[in-house]
């Protein structure tokens, strides 16, 4: 009785399964973006940029102008969390294939250009980050980028502010412990760098002084 | 007087059978049955070929055959031949007889007397037959012809090759006469033949046109040199010269090279190294690509057993 029973519950589970097979590049295509942000966030440099190309190659073999944009928007947006510089020439090219307002306002997001941004088609959890870089507010910036659920997204909002609008501790010390939770070392090294900056900035020498030693016993191999 | 039809039939058959019989007499005394023969034998080691009836010629012509083939306790054969009485006349004790296999045709006793006029032979002497064999006479003839023609067909191979043979002497002389033709026939010198430049001949005529005014030059020179000599020579050759110091110049520049020897030897290794570990990247390379798409086959054939996986979903972080 007890074997009937197994074999019914597993019987039951394959049930459950799914038909549909997924195809072998969207599954490469996704298991190598996710490959390349972790390796970016993890500080890999060699290893980081060849997962992008794989990724790019698999998704350029469906012909899908649309996944590839959000590939592209995925390295933009984990430059920005990385407090880094980035190139959207190969994003610009694409739009004007295959126009997607709501990539557009991402895009637009993620450079800086708030008042650009379409609030309706820019994804939920960045709203509150629109909103308050439109009225420069320090408090609830930092009030809404602390809601964000998912770590990354996070991150990303407080590269968008510490970038383009004027730099606050309390935003760098949530950029600083959702990269240090998550283990991301390169963010973790831009924001402990931006947040020493702050301080000279600000005239607090000493903490200045002890951010750069942590900063250097952190890179030190 | 009128005679009996049963007189006249008897009469009738009676003259029959004389003629028949008379016929047949006559023609009996024409095979010689009534004539007299005279049997010989001959001897001979072997009785292979020889047969009872096998004809004795003479000069061409029949004269008897061969009665009988016998046996005797030495293990010699007996060859008892029968001759007319009207031939027997040409077998005399000098006689010679000889069993004669020709390559076509039956053999035969030939009987050869070289003298007419010996005595007629004892039928009691036994003669031995000479044997020749016209096959075996051809064959042994044939045999060193043959390793003649054997020899002279392995000359004609070796010549053929060697006429063929891209590499063989006959090329090598052609192509050595072509080039001296080609030489001859482009007026060359025997110096430019000799060193097959045409440059360099002329590089060694201008020199040695221009010979004669170097060494009338070098003379001149020698000379000023020479008083210059006397004032140099302290110079270069002094304590603190030019020669000393060039001389420890060189002895360090030799220790550095020696140095850069070694480490060049050393690049020369490494690289080496590297290219011949190179050579087995893309054999690696693709069993990496083949570990990585088997890997890949299992994780999707579970995923289709498990069913669980869901399509990924791309959207910006």
């Amino acid at each position: 009785m007890k074997k009937l029973l197994l074999i019914l519950f597993a019987l039951l589970i394959c049930a459950c399964g799914t038909a549909t097979t997924i195809p072998a590049w969207k599954d490469k295509a996704y298991m190598h973006l996710d490959d390349y942000k972790t390796s970016f966030l993890a500080g890999k440099e060699e290893s980081t940029e060849p997962h992008f190309i794989k990724a790019r190659r698999e998704i350029a073999a469906s012909n899908d102008l649309g996944l590839l944009t959000v590939a592209y928007l995925t390295k933009y947006a984990l430059h920005t969390a990385s407090l880094e510089n980035f190139d959207s020439s190969d994003f610009a090219k694409l739009y004007k294939l295959e126009p997607n307002p709501s990539d557009m306002a991402y895009c637009h997001l993620l450079k800086g250009n708030f008042t650009a941004v379409d609030m309706k088609v820019l994804p939920d959890r960045y709203a509150g980050l629109l909103k308050s870089a439109l009225a420069r507010d320090l408090t609830m910036a930092a009030r809404e980028i602390a809601a964000i659920d998912d770590p990354l997204s996070r991150l990303i909002a407080c590269g968008v502010w510490v970038r383009y609008l004027p730099s606050d501790e309390t935003i760098l010390q949530i950029g600083i412990s959702t990269a240090s939770a998550n283990g991301w070392r390169r963010p973790l090294w831009a924001y402990l760098n931006k947040l020493q900056e702050h301080y000279l900035e600000t005239g607090d020498q000493n903490k200045a002084a002890a951010t750069k030693a942590r900063l250097d016993l952190l890179k030190r191999d | 007087m009128t005679m009996s039809r049963e007189a006249k039939v008897g009469l009738f058959v009676g003259y029959t059978a004389i003629l028949v019989v008379l016929a047949l007499l006559y023609l009996a005394a024409g095979k010689g049955v009534f004539e007299t023969m005279h049997t010989f034998t001959l001897s001979s080691k072997s009785g292979d070929s020889f047969t009872e009836g096998m004809p004795v010629v003479f000069s061409g012509f029949n004269i008897g055959k061969v009665q009988a083939l016998e046996l005797n306790d030495q293990g010699i054969v007996l060859i008892k031949i029968k001759i007319p009485d009207r031939h027997v006349k040409w077998i005399r004790s000098a006689s010679t007889f000889i069993l004669y296999r020709p390559l076509i045709g039956s053999a035969s006793i030939v009987v050869n007397t070289p003298n007419l006029k010996s005595s007629p032979l004892d039928a009691n002497k036994i003669k031995e037959v000479v044997i020749i064999n016209d096959i075996n006479d051809a064959i042994a003839k044939i045999e060193p012809v043959l390793d003649r023609l054997t020899e002279i067909a392995n000359n004609v191979e070796n010549l053929t090759y060697n006429l063929s043979d891209p590499k063989g002497d006959l090329n090598r002389v052609l192509g050595n006469a072509e080039k001296i033709t080609t030489n001859l026939a482009s007026k060359k010198s025997l110096v430019e033949m000799a060193v097959s430049d045409e440059e360099s001949v002329k590089a060694l005529n201008d020199s040695l046109k221009k010979l004669k005014d170097i060494t009338t030059n070098v003379d001149r020179i020698l000379v000023k040199v020479d008083t210059m000599a006397d004032k140099t020579d302290n110079e270069i050759y002094g304590k603190d010269g030019a020669l000393p110091q060039i001389n420890t110049i060189l002895k360090d520049l030799v220790r550095k090279l020696q140095k850069l020897d070694q480490t060049v030897d050393n690049i020369n290794k490494i690289s080496n190294d590297t290219s011949e570990g190179m050579k087995d990247f893309h054999i690696l390379r693709s069993d990496i690509d083949d570990v990585v798409n088997s890997l890949g086959k299992v994780v999707k054939k579970l995923d289709a057993i498990m069913g669980s996986k869901k399509a990924p979903e791309f959207k910006v972080p």
